[in-house]
């Protein structure tokens, strides 16, 4: 019973939301932009997580959950599955995607490579885009009940790993 | 005859409370609703004692009174699903499929930008869709 919307609406709500928070809202403040997009990551992964896990029986232990995270939920929102999981198995997972979906369409400016420690531009909006799925990820996986910290990394494009550590 | 639907979240905080009966029991209904709850409790966290597996979310008959029974369903995101009914006789699959469209209400009203989770429900459409789902549930009707 569901309706269907064009996948290229998502891409311009996110990149239009990202971008109004961190040039218009909170211009001066990237700290605050990057908190606020994760707290609407944390609400969306939050009401997802109830759609997709409603005709699942219950989940056993943790390492189930974050199971479920990488392959019904990345595929639900992704449309593939999480390439590679790694665990320390003291409560910290690695999770990658090799072709994150939101980055393929990020361009990368090439003038903007130089050594200063400079950020270009691209970096920065790419940082800020990133803190909507760890909110999304860490809404789904408190939504379960595993209070979480969620973080991303993505040194090399469209690759990107997010690693979660689970609060003891 | 169903008499009270209630949704109850993971910190045991009531979400929804509907009563169907019309009498000035409500008071009481929603003390039901309160007991099961313990029920619950205890049900998931012994589970070598109950015979339900640890996975299923439907939790089956939890608490018969003398005029009452009160049946239970915990989501993944322990979010509690309770009907109390007064019917002597009712059918485990009839149970079992208003609870799977009671829940898909439930997470329709709750994908609704505008609802704060923890707080209780207040979508008309949520409601009207409860009493629907009510008014539908007669046993013996999917026998």
């Amino acid at each position: 019973m569901g309706r269907e919307v064009a996948e290229s609406c998502i891409d311009g709500v996110i990149i239009e939301m990202v971008s109004a928070y961190g040039r218009r809202f909170y211009a001066t403040k990237p700290e605050l932009a990057a908190h606020r997009i994760e707290a609407i990551g944390y609400q969306v992964g939050h009401q997802l997580i109830e759609r997709y896990t409603m005709e699942r029986p219950r989940f056993n232990d943790h390492l189930e959950v974050i199971k479920f995270i990488c392959k019904d939920f990345w595929q639900e929102l992704f449309k593939k599955q999480i390439d590679n999981l790694k665990t320390n198995h003291k409560g910290t997972f690695v999770l990658q995607d090799n072709n994150f979906r939101w980055l393929t369409r990020i361009s990368i400016d090439p003038s903007s490579d130089n050594n200063d420690g400079s950020q270009g531009s691209s970096s920065e909006a790419t940082n800020l885009l990133l803190y909507f799925p760890c909110g999304i990820i860490r809404g789904a996986l408190s939504n379960l009940g595993i209070p979480c910290a969620v973080s991303a990394d993505s040194s090399n494009l469209p690759f990107c790993s997010f690693m979660v550590r689970i609060k003891a | 005859m169903i008499a009270c639907v209630a949704v109850v979240g993971h910190q045991n905080n009531p979400l929804y409370l509907q009563s169907f009966t019309g009498a000035d029991d409500a008071l009481k209904l929603h003390h039901i609703v309160h007991c099961s709850l313990d029920v619950i409790d205890e049900r998931v966290n012994n589970p070598k004692r109950s015979v339900i597996t640890l996975n299923e979310s439907y939790l089956g008959l939890l608490y018969p009174t003398e005029s009452y029974k009160v049946y239970g369903y915990l989501s993944n995101t322990k979010v509690k699903f309770l009907v109390v009914t007064t019917d002597l006789d009712v059918k485990d699959t009839d149970i079992r499929s208003f609870f799977r469209r009671f829940h898909a209400a439930y997470v329709d009203a709750v994908s609704n930008p505008f609802h704060v989770p923890g707080k209780k429900i207040i979508s008309r459409i949520f409601a009207v869709r409860v009493s629907g789902i009510v008014k539908a549930f007669a046993p013996g009707t999917y026998g």
